[in-house]
């Protein structure tokens, strides 16, 4: 790890688990469940809950400093991890300690209100994430920074996918929050838009805080991050450095990885 | 909440000729209707029956107008709920807030004018902050529990619908409780609806204003009770909400 001994503890994650209820998935409805229980009711009230170990054992700080990439194949439980560590899912097992705000974006392409204008979709944003310390004036530095021009006033619905990713990524990176977990949220957005929030993302980070990064894009992360974790199936399966990160990653996954 | 709200309110009527006339029409018809079915060709005799009915329909069609428009929420902001954090509460409560600025205004216009027509004091009025608070905190959590179960059953709103249309010739609104007979009491006693929107019929058209703090109490306990039945559901499905949306 390449984190001095001065930083500060944001997020200490021990010995982390969650099992994904396979029963919970298949009826949608009172009348399936009610037909599963008519046909077999002896079944259906006896059966156990059948789950799934999406994480196992993780266990993982983050200190300030840390811009942490997190590769894994699909599926290995990359976005569930975040989704836990920014408290969206409450893990099964283990303890989960935060100091300070963390912050997570999953997807750039919603909208609150799509009819609304960009701008309008932008102090929603800031409203619903309840940011502290997000002025006025943040607010418009932000849409300044995603260059969006006149379309700010255009409805949110008529963006393209890079306009919506250029928004979003622009408001999250003005919030004053410690952790910011960024889950491959940067596909959309053209390579110009990704190098200018790259460096925005990195002045941040100098002044304090954290950023964890999903990517399925080694150069990316190389780029990016100061350390990598490789996940498989559940648990963390390398710790360190990200140029041995991203080479225990292409080994150990085979024929996945492909660019 | 409040941001939401308002940009709910803009997103609404954007593109709406008449906007908030068409709100304050929908509970002005229902009241005229009934009004005239009852009074009229019923000949139901209650003192002041405008203002009792009055008192008690417009917070009946904000229960369920709220409850019925908050239960798709979670479902239909899918997309919003998985890409960023935030407690999914501020989705039912803007939709809360929203119909609320339309229950405050249509029950207010409706009101004054009949009540200025009727014997009872428009001083009665005063009353609504107080019995507002129970009345809130009991559609919020009546409103978050079927959003919530919506999520696992999406059939919900459609049972809602039906349920409401029931109910609604359960619960004393357009007849005063003296007409059911004391053995069926217990029909509006277990009413949650009934228990919510008692306080506003006690303090506007009640007799005996002597009965306000007793009915208060018993819509906060039954509101209190089911937010805590909300929040006890949404610690227990907190994970299955996500995996499931």
């Amino acid at each position: 790890m390449l984190s001095t001994s001065t930083s500060k503890t944001l997020l200490k994650a021990e010995a982390l688990g969650l099992d994904y209820p396979i029963r919970l998935y298949p009826h949608h409805g009172l009348r399936d469940t009610f037909v599963q229980l008519a046909k077999a009711p002896f079944d259906y009230l006896t059966r156990g809950q059948e789950v799934l170990p999406v994480i196992r054992q993780v266990s993982l700080e983050l200190k300030t400093g840390d811009r942490l990439g997190l590769l894994g194949v699909n599926g290995a439980g990359k976005t569930t991890l975040c989704r836990i560590l920014c408290g969206m899912l409450k893990p099964g097992k283990g303890k989960l300690t935060t100091h300070g705000h963390v912050e997570a974006i999953f997807d750039t392409s919603n909208g609150i209100m799509p009819e609304l204008t960009g701008r309008e979709n932008a102090e929603l944003l800031v409203a619903l994430l309840g940011s502290a310390g997000f002025t006025p004036a943040i607010v418009e530095e932000a849409l300044a920074f995603s260059e969006l021009g006149v379309f700010l006033d255009a409805p949110f619905k008529t963006y393209s996918k890079g306009m919506q990713a250029r928004l979003a990524l622009s408001l999250i990176s003005a919030t004053t929050s410690d952790v910011l977990i960024l889950d491959e949220v940067f596909d959309g957005a053209d390579l110009f838009f990704r190098e200018k929030i790259a460096l925005r993302m990195r002045q941040k980070i100098e002044r304090s805080g954290a950023v964890i990064f999903v990517s399925h894009g080694p150069e990316q992360v190389l780029d990016l991050c100061n350390r990598v974790i490789v996940m498989d199936k559940g648990t963390i399966t390398f710790d360190g450095a990200p140029a041995a990160g991203i080479d225990f990653y292409r080994k150990n996954s085979g024929t996945l990885v492909s660019h | 909440m409040i941001v939401l709200t308002w940009a709910a309110l803009k997103s609404r009527y954007r593109k709406t000729f008449a906007g908030f006339l068409w709100v304050l029409l929908n509970p002005l018809i229902m009241f005229s209707v009934q009004a005239m079915v009852f009074k009229q060709f019923l000949r139901i005799n209650v003192p002041n029956f405008y203002v009792f009915l009055l008192s008690g329909l417009i917070p009946w069609i904000f229960l369920v107008q709220t409850v019925q428009m908050s239960t798709p929420t979670l479902v239909s902001n899918a997309g919003l709920m998985k890409s960023f954090r935030f407690h999914p509460i501020v989705l039912v409560g803007s939709v809360v807030l929203d119909n609320f600025v339309n229950f405050i205004l249509s029950l207010l216009i409706l009101a004054i004018p009949t009540m200025l027509a009727s014997e009872v004091p428009l001083e009665r009025l005063l009353y609504l902050p107080l019995c507002l608070l129970p009345f809130l905190l009991g559609t919020v959590a009546i409103s978050a529990f079927t959003a919530l179960f919506n999520v696992f059953f999406r059939d919900t709103n459609f049972v809602l619908g039906f349920s409401f249309a029931v109910l609604f010739y359960l619960t004393p609104v357009f007849y005063p409780l003296e007409f059911i007979p004391a053995h069926l009491h217990w029909v509006v006693d277990c009413n949650p609806f009934y228990q919510l929107l008692r306080p506003f019929q006690v303090a506007i058209t009640g007799a005996d204003l002597s009965l306000f703090w007793s009915v208060w109490w018993r819509a906060l306990a039954w509101s209190s009770g089911m937010a805590i039945v909300s929040v006890w559901y949404w610690r227990r499905k907190q994970n299955a909400v996500y995996f499931h949306l």
